[in-house]
């Protein structure tokens, strides 16, 4: 084996590692740039206001969508389980522990970065290319202040406020289901959820997604903030963007379940 | 362009509004099902490159197979953890932890939850790459050559996926189930052997379990292979196209699971 | 106090594009940059208000040194030198209204309402309140520049840059946007630099051109100077010619 071959793998590893780390330096340094923004507020209301609106918009129907069919996959999925250990009393509180807790906040989060992850990453990348980045800094407008803080600040307070509609959406999924699968009438569906879930596995889900909404905000302004050559540029950045932010969600979710549960 | 033809074009953007989305929806349908019959056709006798599907199945599986063991190992942790908590304030007793985590895996989260980040992987990738291709016109390129595009780009892509996909898919499972016994030895004092019980999956399971993994993997290579040749207008193009396959792919995982799990809890029972 | 370039370096990587360049634009000056594609023109402009950063040497804008200016010290003289640039770079998430509006809504405080209000006048300059409610993306390109141009001078700048102000345009919003930029210097008194290798505009309103080639000043005078030069590489330039000792 030759000297190259020998080290080619080490020296890949530690070339991954390293542009790992540029990369999350790298964000970490947006971040601090654009919390600055914060104190004392320049934040562009206009564009908050915008970007709240479109990425609404643009992700309601498929976090809708999605919630209702995994409230109902969740229970058919339980059903075998249910029956096998004649828990039927319990599969309300078990449908909406899991979802206020883990799935909800966990899907929608990986939806909310196809969607609206993918599409800023995609827009700030394209506003790289055509120059309409220098165009700001010419006309004397901080692109910081400008374009990321108020992305920023948008994706985290809509990804919540999905979160909360999702999880409602997927419970009520979970509780039709359980009627037609299972013969478990939502009155039962509700009155086994109600008395053992507390306010905090509602709030532990929500901070959750929050930190996966900042996850997702960071890592599509980064990485459309760094795109480089042209239309396949914007293609890559994309790409990069979602895998990177996709990892980085479950890696949170990991730390987050340990540290809140 | 007159003011007049401004408006006049604006009129019916507001009132297709409406209807627009369903129909749209309905198109993209029918345009996907087309592109699913032409390459599941072409692989029967199609004429394309020797190594193209070996090049694509090193892409598409040895690329993501490293991002999918860390997706799905921090899953099974993730999963067995949640789920300890859940039934410790049930009944104290753990020793079914892992064969119910195991039994769930193999009929669905090994392929639901797995192809979901495999989606974002892979198909924003084939969406990127085919997407750069038509906005640069090598698509056009292609065709002047007398190469069906689909024959060329879509076909290695589709089998390279499907197969490599499935195989990822049950390296990145197992993966999770180590990460879960370690979790649930490490937090919960379940010893190895009480945690790796294999005696509630059944063949069906496994057989619900692949068909999941080899339908999710085939739609995700579809559904980005469409977006990226439906691709138009320059590099925003190309974001757009890699957007709506992440999306598509991952709602159609999704709404296949509702069916075939559906179909699996009656036909395939456990 | 003009416009002066001293001694200015500028590399990409092993790609050296500048190599030395000095000149002074006076007030009141519609100056002309020219040169093959490549030759570094536009990257000269970029460093005038600090999108790009010479390797060496100095810059002055109004007897300051701008070159060596934070990002946030660089905003009041962005304020006074505005900039259009080759693609006209509109937002394309907003309307030419909305384009129009932005950098008086951020610099001079007024509200969206009224910095609306007061861009639909600024679009009446360059003729284009009637697309003051469409898109940059349904809008050719003589259009989108006009707007770019009424963007850029929103905030009564006493400096305009224009990075080819007439590539891609056809002949006849060619000539209109030369129309209007010759207006600024006269009308407004406003300094323009204009980098472009399109002959006609040189020859029709420039005051003064100054030729770049391999990194160096090649030539620095009026258009007639320009016209009789013996200069090979200059005559083969202003002529358009293919053949001759110009490597491009």
């Amino acid at each position: 084996m030759s000297r190259e071959t020998l080290f080619a793998l080490p020296a890949r590893v530690g070339a991954g590692i390293l542009s790992v780390a540029d990369q999350v330096g790298g964000m970490t340094l947006l971040l601090g740039q654009a919390l600055r923004r914060l104190f004392p507020p320049r934040v562009d209301r206009y564009e908050l206001v915008r970007n709240l609106h479109r990425m609404g918009v643009q992700s309601l129907p498929i976090v809708i969508a999605t919630a209702a069919f995994t409230g109902a996959i969740m229970v058919i999925q339980a059903a075998p389980l249910v029956i096998r250990f004649n828990a039927r009393a319990f599969i309300g509180w078990g449908a909406s522990f899991v979802t206020f807790r883990e799935v909800g906040p966990l899907l929608i989060a990986l939806m909310f970065n196809g969607r609206v992850g993918a599409n800023n990453a995609a827009e700030l990348g394209t506003m790289v290319v055509t120059e309409q980045v220098d165009g700001l800094r010419a006309l004397a407008i901080d692109p910081i202040g400008y374009l990321v803080t108020p992305r920023i600040l948008a994706m985290v307070v809509m990804i919540v406020a999905l979160t909360v509609l999702g999880d409602g959406v997927a419970v009520i999924g979970s509780m039709i289901t359980g009627d037609l699968l299972l013969d478990v009438h939502p009155r039962t569906f509700i009155a086994s959820a109600l008395p053992m879930l507390g306010p905090w596995d509602v709030i532990v889900g929500l901070i959750k997604s929050a930190i996966f909404g900042l996850m997702i905000a960071l890592t599509s302004c980064y990485f459309g903030l760094s795109t480089r050559g042209g239309a396949p540029g914007v293609g890559r950045s994309v790409n990069a963007s979602v895998v990177a932010a996709a990892s980085g969600i479950f890696v949170a979710d990991y730390l987050s379940t340990f540290v809140l549960g | 362009m007159t003011q007049a033809g401004l408006s006049e074009g604006h009129a019916p953007a507001t009132s297709r509004r409406l209807g627009g989305p369903v129909i749209d929806g309905l198109r993209d349908l029918r345009d996907l099902f087309r592109l699913l019959g032409r390459t599941l056709s072409l692989i029967s006798h199609g004429k394309r490159e020797k190594g193209a599907i070996v090049e694509q199945m090193y892409f598409i599986g040895n690329r993501s197979l490293v991002f999918m063991c860390i997706t799905m190992g921090f899953i099974g942790a993730i999963i067995t953890f949640q789920s300890a908590v859940q039934s410790q304030r049930l009944l104290p007793d753990l020793t079914m932890l892992g064969a119910t985590f195991i039994k769930l895996l193999v009929r669905d989260m090994a392929a639901s939850l797995g192809a979901m980040p495999l989606a974002t992987r892979v198909g924003a990738g084939i969406a990127a790459e085919i997407g750069s291709m038509v906005v640069t016109d090598q698509v056009d390129a292609l065709r002047m050559c007398a190469a069906d595009p689909v024959d060329y780009l879509v076909v290695p892509r589709f089998i390279a996926a499907t197969l490599m996909g499935t195989a990822v898919l049950i390296i990145a499972g197992a993966v999770s189930i180590v990460s879960g016994m370690l979790i649930a030895n490490g937090m919960f004092d379940v010893n190895f052997h009480t945690y790796l019980n294999f005696s509630m999956v059944t063949l069906g399971d496994v057989a619900l379990g692949v068909t999941k993994m080899i339908a999710f993997c085939a739609a995700i290579a579809i559904i980005s292979a469409q977006r990226g040749l439906a691709t138009f207008g320059g590099s925003e193009g190309v974001g757009t196209a890699t957007t709506r396959a992440v999306v598509g792919s991952s709602f159609a995982i999704i709404v296949l699971n509702f069916f075939i799990s559906g179909l699996g809890y009656f036909f395939v029972p456990s | 106090m003009p416009i002066v370039f001293e001694n200015i370096h500028k590399a990409f990587g092993d790609k050296v594009i500048l190599d030395g360049v000095d000149f002074r634009i006076d007030d009141g000056e519609c100056f002309f940059i020219v040169g093959a594609s490549g030759a570094g023109k536009s990257v000269m402009i970029k460093h005038l208000i600090g999108l790009l950063r010479p390797d060496q040497g100095e810059i002055y804008l109004d007897g300051e040194e701008v070159s060596r200016l934070s990002e946030r010290d660089l905003y009041p003289v962005r304020k006074k030198c505005a900039m259009v640039f080759q693609n006209a770079t509109l937002f394309d998430s907003m309307t030419c209204a909305e384009n129009v509006a932005l950098p008086l809504r951020k610099h001079t405080g007024r509200s969206h309402g009224q910095a609306l209000e007061a861009a639909r006048e600024r679009l009446e300059l360059v003729h284009m309140q009637d697309f003051a409610d469409s898109y940059p993306a349904e809008l050719g390109d003589g259009m989108k520049k006009r707007v770019a141009i009424a963007r850029a001078l929103t905030l009564d700048p006493r400096y305009v840059l224009f990075d080819e102000p007439t590539t891609s345009l056809d002949p006849v919003s060619a000539r209109r946007t030369d129309a209007l930029i010759r207006s600024l210097c006269d009308d407004l008194g406003v300094t323009s630099v204009v980098v472009s290798h399109d002959l006609v505009s040189i020859f029709s309103i420039a005051d003064r051109i100054a030729m770049l080639y391999k990194g160096h000043l090649r030539m620095l005078g009026t258009p007639k100077e320009f016209q009789e030069t013996d200069d090979p590489v200059v005559r083969q330039f202003v002529r358009g010619e293919a053949e001759g000792p110009m490597d491009v």
